[in-house]
């Protein structure tokens, strides 16, 4: 038991000491896709890692990275996304993003939408983020 | 006198000329072919016919798109809110899709009122594929289907790789400058309007 606990200790990070900020995603239609953006910050004294987000009105959910090649823009899934210890990783336009594909409903400008992050040390971290056109 | 004035105007002249085709380099006429689109209403028209006589701002998006084309097409939005905030007319603002299979006249539309976008000053256009890849080649603007995936529903879904562009035609239909879309500097698109217009 003190084992556990110990490992637990050792192995866990406080959901606190990672920082969701300016969560954020543009509207779209049901049955289109569209995309979520955020600002994590690792407060904690050790690496973690962005694995899935879940959104109960998207099909699928997945972590996307925009890339240019060949003077062409295009978009790849990544599997993670991990924040080093004291450092802070932004998911922002042009760059990494959450990819919410097939939308279940229509995503009005001005509301707000629930998502749950998992970290593989922080466990579930549930976040609010605003519709905003830009 | 008059050798001394040409002497002293044809500098000038050939200054002004070269700051201009700086600003907007290129002249390519568009009006040589007329292509045969749908607008997001579903009805027919002839591109470029179906802007002549303005200034147009056309950018290249596909509405399955949840990162460049929603930039592009929010900085469009944002020119044409700084030229109505400045009272200058006269412009279009032009969407074409790239993806015509899944972008219908219904689905621009439709991510069109999602933006705020006003009907009278833009026009969203797709159509048949062998005539949008004809269209895009005459704009150099690629867009090539990239990574695809069956979903649960066992529907195809998939991403495309594409030139991030917006590009700006004259009043006669002449293609004079092209910008990266997504990172538009909308001041400088907002002067080359107004240079455009002879303001």
């Amino acid at each position: 038991m003190i084992l556990l606990l110990i490992l637990n200790f050792l192995f866990n990070q406080p959901k606190d000491e990672i920082i969701i900020k300016d969560a954020w995603l543009r509207p779209n239609g049901k049955g289109m896709t569209t995309a979520l953006y955020f600002n994590i910050e690792n407060a904690g004294k050790q690496a973690d890692t962005l694995f899935q987000v879940d959104f109960e009105f998207a099909a699928r959910v997945e972590i996307h990275e925009t890339y240019e090649k060949d003077g062409m823009m295009g978009m790849r899934k990544v599997e993670h996304i991990i924040i080093k210890e004291g450092n802070s990783f932004s998911l922002k336009p042009g760059a990494h993003h959450i990819m919410l594909i097939k939308l279940k409903k229509d995503i009005n400008d001005g509301k707000q939408e629930e998502f749950l992050l998992h970290f593989k040390k922080a466990g579930e971290i549930k976040i609010t983020a605003e519709v905003k056109k830009q | 006198m008059n050798k001394l004035l040409l002497l002293f105007f044809i500098p000038i002249a050939i200054l002004f000329y070269t700051s201009c085709k700086e600003k907007l380099p290129l002249n390519k006429d568009l009006t040589k072919k007329s292509y045969a689109l749908l607008n997001q209403d579903s009805v027919e028209v002839k591109f470029p016919e179906i802007i002549s006589g303005n200034i147009t701002v056309i950018g290249f998006i596909f509405t399955n798109c949840p990162d460049i084309c929603p930039m592009t097409t929010h900085n469009m939005y944002l020119t044409e809110k700084k030229l109505r905030e400045q009272k200058i007319g006269n412009v279009k603002f032009v969407a074409l899709s790239f993806d015509p299979e899944r972008d219908k006249p219904s689905v621009l539309k439709k991510f069109a009122e999602f933006r705020g976008i006003d009907f009278n000053n833009w026009i969203l256009l797709t159509g048949e594929k062998i005539i949008i890849t004809d269209l895009l080649r005459r704009f150099d603007v690629r867009a090539i289907p990239a990574d695809s995936i069956y979903s649960d529903d066992g529907e195809l879904s998939y991403s495309i790789m594409h030139t991030d562009r917006i590009s700006l035609i004259d009043n006669k239909g002449f293609l004079k400058k092209n910008y990266t879309g997504s990172k538009l500097n909308i001041d400088e698109l907002f002067n080359d309007i107004k240079n455009l217009r002879g303001n």
